[in-house]
């Protein structure tokens, strides 16, 4: 028996795949439970990633629903009454705008953090530097990104507990957009495996009384 | 012992008592484990946002002029009659089978003579309850492809049910029910939406 | 007594069925009568949770083929209408996800059963070739599904096993073109992966898996001690060592597929990605024929023979080792020669060359997951020399294996 968990640790080995990025990634503070800080955290995503980004695998009527918004409220607080709340979240530049003026295409944000992971999003965001040299603007976590530091008149404007939690805020909203179905997912999960251990319970007695029959 | 059963130290009524909770645990589980896949046949999220109401502009319907808009996929027929049509309405009571629309499907608001909010404009699904045709429009008197004494309505060509100008079966024709009224409100004087009620404080 | 009276109608029933189709005489001989070794340990739960993850995938790939679109086009979107839209769609696509790799922990467990208790050896050689035959096709089986959520490890990975046809000498490169059915990874390729996936394997497995079972109860199961039951039976002809297998057990793979569930549910529920093993994040990202991702890997089940390809420095030689190395696996019921079957009686030369396989094989695993470097290459090559040695010097040792007495019952 000992033995076959050694090999079980050994074939499931559950580190994650830690992409190589260079810099160390900072810890989201992030929490899907938190309603308030997925609002923020949407509010502020439609201010300053729509521009150019999307989540396209998302419509407003859900987020609406997940994050404890009317149909309406959405409309007004994330889409300024421009969209109808059934309809996907989707950019507000126009196809092919970003191909002319960055030069790249934009990704859809629906995925990044399950491609990416919400530290990376995190530090990404918060990685932004200014070289006084150049006078240019990098980003330690992705050097040589077209993406401008779109945050930067927030950092200028707030103290740096308000500026962190923003970023957290935008996090916290990204991994939410990841697996929205996510937080149901776990609550689900633990009544399911209790259900499993009862049932086993029974059919340990169960095996038990037949087995009785046979002798070693 | 030559058998490796031996069946006098056999505990049988817990045996039974212990397959019984084995039996029902297992029957439990197997019908939770079915809801997923039940309930994921069920209209997905997409399907529901295709079936979100519609506006229709009515700005441009003319007297006597029918427009179609889709909601959930089935045909919404709006048609702006005239007065000398809903004068008509009331003569056809003793020809209809539900004159009253007691049997039939429509909002509290469309439960009138008319089967309508504002009597000039009838809001129906063109679909017709007996086996789910859209019907023709013959508005008409007389319509000159449609049987002697035609008084204008609508005509099921699959199998041949007639309708009113509200939407109400004839006796004699297979289509058990008048035809459904949708949920629908005036958002302005010239916009309907359908697949809504108003809500309150909208007139 | 008042049992009797409510079983006359269901026998009556029973009887009608049975003078037109053998079902009672199918159930005793396979089920109610079938007589397995009283004493099976902890490793002969496997085969029963392998036919437990087939029906879960029989049954949730169905339920998936209802939403997904086979088409480069809209593959990736329609997981993700699965994952979001449709009603538990994202828990009959994990329980998908999750159920290929636990077949393959299954699986490997299972074979490993075979190695330690000699299950492979005389009278059950067919018994371990058509195992050997489900093991091929599920990989097959697996590495095809592997394309369908079309996003970059799908594609990258498929573009890699499939260009392992160009280093066959001559038809290489057609054979590849072939296969895809396209100059790259195209709709093409996709939609005659999502057959094979959907209909031909599964049908090719549920054969394989029936013939499977019927060899073995041709032959009757083997057991830890790897003696044979039918030796010694009492004076109703019944082996006096084994035990029917219902209603013993059956409530034993009961209790044991109720285990394996709840470790199931927990992945499902709360690591679905398996720590990035189960699903591979850059698959989060849709197919792009322009861009690889900076480190690809293979699923981690085929990790083993991906680092034996690696291991050889050069491109034919490492297909054929890496083919070798899952076609040496057929040959084990002729290269191990020894008598004795069970592990708990054989010398230590098995025990050794055993252990040094095991290891061989997990090490093998964790390097394929690795990005190629010099170091990690040079430990490629002893652990893949290592893996070969074990059926290269078995056949040696086997013969004149100092064993241990085997005792003439079941212990």
């Amino acid at each position: 028996m000992k033995k076959l968990f050694g090999l079980l640790l050994f074939i499931l080995p559950f580190v994650s795949v830690a992409a190589v990025h260079g810099v160390e990634l900072e810890k989201a503070p992030i929490n899907l439970k938190d309603k308030a800080s997925l609002q923020r955290g949407a509010i502020l995503f439609s201010n300053y990633c729509m521009a150019c980004h999307s989540i396209k695998y998302m419509r407003y009527n859900r987020i609406a629903r997940d994050l404890g918004w009317t149909d309406d409220e959405i409309v007004k607080k994330m889409a300024y009454g421009q969209a109808k709340p059934v309809d996907d979240v989707m950019t507000r530049m126009l196809p092919g705008v970003d191909m002319e003026v960055l030069g790249t295409h934009v990704p859809d944000l629906s995925l990044m953090a399950r491609l990416k992971g919400p530290d990376y999003i995190y530090t990404f965001l918060k990685g932004f530097e200014y070289d006084k040299k150049t006078k240019t603007w990098d980003n330690k976590v992705l050097h040589g990104t077209v993406m401008p530091n779109v945050l930067e008149g927030v950092q200028r404007y707030s103290t740096k507990e308000q500026f962190n939690q923003d970023v957290a805020d935008i996090t916290n909203f990204l991994e939410y957009v990841g697996e929205p179905i996510k937080v149901k997912r776990e609550s689900l999960g633990w009544k399911v495996m209790l259900f499993l251990f009862i049932f086993f319970i029974i059919t340990y007695l169960l095996k038990k009384e037949y087995w009785r029959d046979i002798k070693h | 012992m030559s058998q490796n059963v031996h069946n006098e130290n056999n505990n049988l009524t817990r045996r039974k008592v212990l397959t019984a909770a084995t039996g029902v645990l297992g029957a439990t589980g197997a019908t939770f484990l079915a809801v997923p896949f039940v309930s994921s046949w069920q209209p997905s999220e997409k399907a529901k946002a295709a079936g979100a109401p519609v506006d229709a502009d009515i700005s441009h319907l003319q007297p006597g002029q029918m427009m179609t808009v889709s909601w959930r996929g089935k045909p919404v027929w709006i048609v702006r009659r005239t007065p000398d049509m809903l004068k008509r309405l009331p003569e056809m009571d003793p020809k209809l089978r539900d004159p009253d629309s007691k049997e039939s499907i429509q909002p509290k608001y469309a439960s009138n003579e008319y089967r309508s909010i504002k009597p000039e404009y009838l809001v129906v699904v063109g679909v017709c309850t007996h086996l789910g045709c859209s019907p023709l429009y013959r508005p008409a008197v007389n319509s000159p492809d449609m049987e002697k004494g035609w008084e204008g309505g609508f005509f099921c060509p699959c199998h041949g049910s007639m309708f009113d100008l509200a939407g109400r079966v004839f006796k004699g024709v297979p289509a058990p029910t008048n035809l459904v009224i949708p949920p629908y409100y005036f958002k302005t004087a010239s916009i309907v939406r359908v697949g809504e009620n108003a809500k309150k404080g909208v007139a | 007594m008042s049992n009797a009276t409510h079983e006359r109608p269901k026998n009556s029933i029973l009887a009608w069925i049975d003078r037109r189709y053998p079902l009672v005489s199918t159930w005793n001989a396979h089920v109610g009568e079938y007589y397995a070794p009283k004493n099976f340990n902890f490793w002969y739960f496997f085969g029963s949770l392998a036919l437990l993850v087939l029906v879960n995938q029989f049954i949730t790939g169905i339920w998936l083929t209802m939403s997904y679109k086979p088409s480069a086009a809209e593959a990736f979107n329609s997981i993700e209408y699965i994952m979001r839209d449709v009603d538990w769609g994202w828990l009959i696509r994990y329980m998908h996800s999750t159920g290929a790799s636990a077949f393959f922990i299954v699986i490997y467990l299972h074979m490993m059963r075979g190695l330690l208790y000699g299950s492979y050896k005389e009278p059950r050689e067919l018994v371990w070739i058509l195992g050997m035959f489900i093991f091929l096709v599920l990989m097959a089986e697996a590495f095809m599904g592997y394309l369908l959520p079309w996003g970059q490890m799908s594609y990258w990975g498929a573009q890699v096993i499939i260009s392992l046809f160009g280093a066959i000498p001559v038809i290489g490169h057609d054979l590849a073109t072939w296969v895809r059915g396209d100059f790259i990874i195209s709709d093409a390729t996709l939609n005659r992966f999502f057959a094979l996936h959907v209909i031909a394997l599964p049908l090719v497995l549920i054969v394989l898996v029936f013939m499977h079972i019927v060899a073995l109860h041709q032959v009757g199961s083997n057991n830890p001690d790897g003696v044979e039951i039918k030796k010694y039976k009492n004076d109703k002809g019944l082996p006096i060592d084994g035990i029917a297998f219902h209603p013993y057990y059956t409530i034993k793979d009961s209790m044991g597929a109720i285990v394996f569930l709840f470790f199931f549910a927990f992945v499902v529920f709360y690591m679905p990605e398996g720590g990035g093993f189960f699903l591979e994040p850059p698959n989060f990202e849709p197919a792009n024929p322009l861009k690889t991702p900076d480190h690809i890997a293979p699923v981690w089940y085929f990790t083993p023979f991906y680092a034996i390809l690696r291991a050889i420095p050069d491109k034919l030689m490492g297909v054929i080792a890496m083919g070798g190395s899952i076609a040496v696996l057929f040959a084990m019921p002729w290269l191990d020669r020894c008598k004795v079957k069970s592990i708990r009686y054989r010398g230590a030369s098995y025990k050794a060359l055993l252990t040094m396989f095991v290891i061989s094989f997990l090490v093998l695993g964790w390097l394929g997951t690795q990005p190629a470097s010099p170091e990690l290459t040079k430990l490629a090559r002893i652990f893949t020399a290592t893996y070969f040695l074990f059926f290269i010097i078995l056949p040696f040792t086997s013969v004149s294996e100092k064993t241990k007495p085997v005792p003439e019952r079941v212990s």
